[in-house]
């Protein structure tokens, strides 16, 4: 299946900025079910794209304009061809009591030592008994495809609700929120019952019905002994398959957010972003298109004041 | 007694439960001591008061000052430098040495280790929650191969002599360990106001530091880089040690930048120059990890350069130290330094660590919750003596307290028993005259390709408050030029 990406976003700054520096992870990876076959990346400024691998491997555009400005637009456009398949005839199905046996063991656990650790974001509240319960009788797989079905139909799809950094006892409380909530919870409770698991950022080709963040998507993925990832997707009550759109993964949003920046400027701003998903067979009124205009989910974007806060009080501290 | 006879150290109360430099147990003046004592005992009170001021003025001049963190307003204080150096001897300086380095090294084996195949953890001698649990373990560091397989190119080993009379090591410092620059000012300080004294001892040069952390920054430059680019990194001029980033910079010959003089390009580093941009080979970076880059870490982190790391991953530019070295001088991964030596060396410890309580383990918190008042306890993850308790100082109320934090974060807590500092002759400016004060040493090691280094003197820092066992120059200490003997 091909599909074409289109993502666009709009910044405009009340005064001049200065000085910026953007990172933006939104490039489809290269995977066994999906081919990045085009990828072009362009910004109303002229300023050249820089391309580099991040931190974690995950390939960025950078963006640094050179000249003092108010308003950048960013359009990138993505050819991605995806392979059709069914994740349920990946499974391997097997005696679970060798999985949990190699849950327990010390190699596996420093092997997945970073997809098994909680995070600020996927840390369960210590006082509340686990509401979700693993069934020790059947196999690792059924018993995430549960907890999968248990989110979706638990917790309440609300956009506007959460902030990226909301934490799980709240989301756990108020029983609603989106696509990075519910991925965030996921991953914690997976993790719980030692389970490697890691966040996906992506792109959904939303067909009839299905539920997402009309921007970039989040799903989870599990490590299956004996399978490998398999990629959950709770806010649809789904398994990862060809109409999810891999971009990166992380121990939690904050290691994946699609945008990073630093800018330099005194005023408010206001960003706008769309993203559309099509495949060859959409018409292009089919297709999914939305328009978002917020901070929440938009990325880790730091503005820094001119002159003020450039020598923090409460810096490094020297051993 | 022969020395009250001196008036200048007519109060100096000997405390056998402490190990004097100085005096021996009968209050007899150690050899390597006598032709310095017998100096400085011509010399009047007036004398003393004189030269004393003498130096302090010198250090203010010079701007040899830092600042202190925790206060309503930052305050800039010169750090108290005390007239009578502290000597240690060849054969004990060859012993400290070698154990330094020795330390040094096996970090260094452990910190690859941990971000490569972590078999020290898949054998079970280093526990995972060590490094799963650790702030200072940097998940973007898995797999970097830093330049020249060096991670904790500079290292400051604090050491204390108890009453025993043996070294102990207190603690590794592998992130950005401060207070080389003391170390030089100390001996050029002591040289103008007593030349006469230095000229009868034949001590160790401790000048060539600078020219040495050049040859370790040089030797760790990116492939394909003939002669490399080496900057200092600083936060800037309020940062506490923002007096030494500027003097190493100088004693190198380097640039000395802030985090907005430089800039990342397609993965290489530049330097903004009057003529233009000028590539960056080696940055030996005083700005924690943390703060480094804002795309990868902290991303309201105004100090640090966009785009460093993945430059530093590709291997265009080396960082010195590599990032995410905290998690191996965690004061947790302390206490595995015996077995971290053993394991990577197939050495035995050539200097003792201190007995230390685990909280995280429950038969050890039942010993330290039991004991407070014969313990220090520490968190595990605090740097400058922040966050110290000893036992034996507190009160009832505060030993409570101090239980309560305990078992409310065990992981983040050790104990280890109150080891008895040294101490050392120290001129007094309120009774005009020299008292013991308690002491230790920093040591400065450096680890380059193919290229060791260990600065042949060190850090004495004296606790100038009586009784005081915090050395720490944030917590009111001074120090003392400290000669190592040829």
């Amino acid at each position: 299946m091909d599909y074409t990406i289109h993502y666009k976003a709009q910044n405009i700054y009340k005064q001049p900025v200065r000085s910026a520096y953007w990172q933006f992870l939104i490039i489809p990876e290269n995977n066994d079910s999906q081919t990045l076959e085009k990828a072009v990346f362009t910004n109303s400024l002229g300023v050249p794209v820089q391309q580099s691998v991040n931190g974690y491997g995950f390939e960025t555009f950078r963006v640094a304009p050179k000249t003092t400005f108010k308003t950048i637009n960013f359009e990138a456009k993505f050819r991605v061809f995806k392979e059709i398949f069914n994740p349920f005839e990946q499974l391997n199905y097997r005696d679970s009591s060798i999985d949990r046996e190699l849950l327990r063991s010390l190699q596996f656990k420093v092997t997945h030592e970073r997809f098994l650790k909680s995070t600020p974001t996927t840390e369960l509240p210590l006082v509340r008994a686990l509401p979700f319960k693993f069934d020790e009788e059947s196999s690792l797989f059924d018993n995430l495809k549960t907890l999968n079905a248990w989110i979706f139909n638990t917790f309440k799809f609300k956009s506007q609700v959460t902030q990226i950094n909301t934490n799980l006892s709240e989301i756990l409380e108020h029983k609603h929120g989106v696509c990075q909530d519910f991925t965030h919870l996921f991953c914690a409770m997976a993790r719980k019952n030692g389970i490697p698991t890691r966040y996906v950022s992506g792109y959904l080709h939303q067909g009839i019905g299905y539920l997402g963040d009309s921007q970039m998507h989040a799903w989870a993925e599990s490590f299956v002994p004996g399978t490998g990832w398999v990629g959950f997707d709770p806010t649809n009550n789904l398994l990862a398959a060809e109409n999810h759109i891999k971009v990166a993964h992380g121990k939690d949003y904050a290691d994946c957010p699609p945008i990073k920046g630093v800018v330099y400027t005194t005023g408010g701003n206001t960003t706008t972003y769309k993203v559309l998903v099509t495949s060859a067979k959409d018409t292009m009124s089919q297709g999914q298109n939305s328009d978002g205009s917020m901070q929440q989910q938009m990325g880790t974007m730091t503005q820094h004041m001119e002159f003020q806060d450039l020598f923090p009080k409460n810096g490094p501290k020297d051993q | 007694m022969p020395e009250t006879q001196h008036p200048i150290f007519s109060s100096y109360q000997k405390d056998n439960r402490f190990y004097d430099e100085i005096f021996d147990q009968e209050g007899n003046v150690k050899e390597m001591y006598k032709t310095l004592f017998d100096l400085y005992s011509g010399h009047s009170v007036q004398d003393f008061a004189k030269l004393n001021d003498k130096a302090k003025a010198s250090f203010f001049n010079q701007g040899i000052t830092f600042q202190v963190y925790g206060e309503q307003e930052i305050k800039e204080k010169i750090f108290p430098f005390d007239l009578f150096p502290r000597i240690i001897a060849p054969e004990e300086w060859e012993h400290i040495e070698r154990g330094v380095l020795q330390r040094s090294k096996a970090l260094n084996l452990f910190l690859w280790d941990l971000y490569h195949d972590k078999k020290i953890i898949k054998q079970g001698i280093v526990p995972l929650d060590l490094i799963s649990s650790s702030v200072n373990f940097l998940d973007q560091m898995n797999g970097i191969d830093p330049p020249g397989g060096i991670y904790n190119h500079i290292s400051g080993t604090d050491l204390i002599k108890h009453s025993d009379g043996n070294y102990y090591v207190l603690e590794d410092n592998i992130r950005c360990p401060s207070g080389v620059s003391y170390v030089i000012c100390n001996r050029t300080a002591l040289k103008r106001a007593l030349f006469g004294v230095f000229n009868h001892y034949q001590a160790h040069t401790v000048t060539d530091y600078g020219e040495n952390l050049l040859q370790i920054l040089e030797s760790v430059k990116p492939n394909g880089v003939d002669e490399p680019n080496c900057v200092v990194i600083t936060p800037g001029v309020y940062n506490s040690a923002y007096y030494e980033h500027s003097y190493l910079a100088k004693s190198m010959g380097v640039e000395l930048v802030e985090g907005r003089d430089i800039f990342v390009e397609h993965d290489f580093v530049y330097m903004k120059t009057i003529s233009g941009p000028q590539k960056v080979d080696v940055i030996y970076r005083r700005i924690d990890d943390l703060f480094l880059d804002p795309l990868e870490f902290k991303p309201d982190s105004s100090l640090g350069v966009p785009g460093l790391f993945s430059a530093y991953k590709k291997g265009n530019v080396c960082l010195v130290n590599a990032p995410g070295t905290g998690v191996a001088d965690d004061k947790a991964i302390y206490t595995y330094m015996p077995e971290i030596i053993k394991y990577y060396l197939d050495e035995e410890p050539i200097l003792n660590n201190v007995h230390t309580y685990h909280c995280s383990r429950p038969d050890e918190l039942k010993y330290v919750l039991e004991n407070i008042d014969k313990l220090v306890i520490k968190p595990v993850d605090e740097a400058g003596g922040y966050g110290i308790s000893i036992g034996n100082k507190l009160t009832k109320e505060e030993i409570e307290k101090v239980k309560v934090t305990i078992q409310a974060h065990p992981r983040k807590y050790i104990a280890q028993p109150i080891m008895s500092l040294s101490v050392h002759a120290t001129y007094i400016e309120e009774t005009n005259s020299f008292e013991p004060r308690h002491v230790d040493l920093r040591t400065f090691t450096l680890l380059g390709k193919d290229k060791e280094f260990v600065l042949k003197g060190g850090l004495t820092r004296v606790a100038l408050q009586r009784g005081n066992l915090i050395v720490n120059s944030s917590q009111g200490g001074g120090s003392k030029d400290t000669w190592v003997l040829k």
